[in-house]
């Protein structure tokens, strides 16, 4: 069972059972690495904005990075109307990325390799941005799902398609970053095994290709990161820029 | 503060200067492989999405098989559509 590519996904509990209402709230080690990432980005942020130097030394540099290249992105994509939304946006983007970069060092856990993870994640986005393009622009909102210049027979087809488009976005969402990230981890540890079962002859192929994987993950985990935060951005801009 | 004027004008160029040129960086890197994820999942999300509401809508008008066969199209024609859409916001991003 120790060269299962998958085992490194298994979720157990850690600690005593808790069942509230019949539903099992047990502290897992997912948990732990969702707490464990999200007090990595807490405290970097507060290192990183302790001493408000001018000189900034390399840990604020890296924080106002952050900022500034999220700031961008926001304004890149959805305009100055969802400067109100930077908080959320960066610290979904930090977390996201967080916990993908964690998820690369050795014998931790990756939280966003599980769907429901992800899956919650963009729901909650899915959601808000339908409630806040509600709220800004009331029933004129449905009006995204009829774009103008379609002749009359074709409006009800069009219309369905529409509202399939709009339903897909969760779930392209959620599974990309999931799929990204389940993909790569199994990739690694199926070339894990394959250096421990070649041995010292024939292993250092794999041994380089995991090396070269290993590079490669951690672009796709910043990647991934950044991807879900711009089409959060872009379907936020679809909410609060009505324009077809 | 008793800094020289100069300095901080230098400090302020040097600084907005490494930022563009790793902000654009990064957006090339993102670009590349991103954008290559966003097309496959897009379309096969839309597909997906389509089949199952015509798997539930099948379901309550006892119409198996043909909503979902229409769904699926219909979600196939959505996931083209997405697909196209991503690509010209690519396009325009350049």
């Amino acid at each position: 069972m120790a060269n299962n590519p998958m085992q490194q996904f298994s979720v157990h509990k850690i600690g005593p059972e808790i069942k509230i209402a019949g539903i099992d709230l047990s502290f897992t080690n997912s948990s732990l690495f969702m707490v464990i990432s999200a007090s990595v980005v807490l405290l970097f942020l507060f290192l990183g904005t302790k001493e408000k130097k001018i000189i900034p030394d390399k840990i604020q540099l890296i924080a106002e990075m952050f900022y500034t290249f999220v700031a961008k992105m926001i304004s890149d994509t959805a305009g100055s109307k969802a400067k109100p939304y930077f908080p959320f946006i960066f610290s979904l983007f930090m977390f996201v990325l967080f916990c993908n970069m964690v998820g690369m060092l050795p014998y931790s856990f990756t939280v966003t390799s599980h769907i429901i993870v992800t899956l919650i994640m963009a729901l909650f986005i899915f959601i808000a941005v339908t409630i806040i393009g509600f709220a800004k622009h009331g029933f004129k909102y449905l009006s995204i799902f009829v774009p103008s210049g379609v002749p009359a027979v074709l409006l009800p087809l069009i219309t369905i398609i529409e509202i399939i488009s709009y339903l897909s976005r969760p779930v392209s969402l959620s599974v990309r970053l999931f799929a990204n990230m389940m993909a790569g981890h199994t990739m690694l540890k199926v070339f894990g095994s394959f250096v421990i079962s070649l041995g010292l002859l024939g292993g250092w192929l794999p041994l380089g290709f995991s090396v070269a994987l290993t590079g490669l993950e951690i672009l796709v985990a910043f990647l991934q990161a950044y991807v879900f935060a711009i089409l959060t951005c872009i379907y936020l801009n679809d909410a609060l820029n009505l324009h077809h | 503060m008793t800094i020289p004027e100069d300095f901080k004008t230098r400090l302020k160029i040097a600084k907005s200067k490494i930022k563009k040129k790793i902000l654009s960086d990064n957006e090339k890197s993102g670009s590349f492989m991103g954008n290559a994820f966003k097309l496959g999942t897009e379309l096969v999300a839309a597909v997906a999405v389509g089949t199952i509401i015509g798997f539930i809508l099948d379901n309550w008008f006892d119409t198996k098989p043909w909503l979902i066969i229409i769904f699926f199209f219909l979600g196939a024609v959505a996931g083209i559509l997405n697909v196209i859409r991503t690509a010209n916001q690519m396009q325009k991003e350049e």
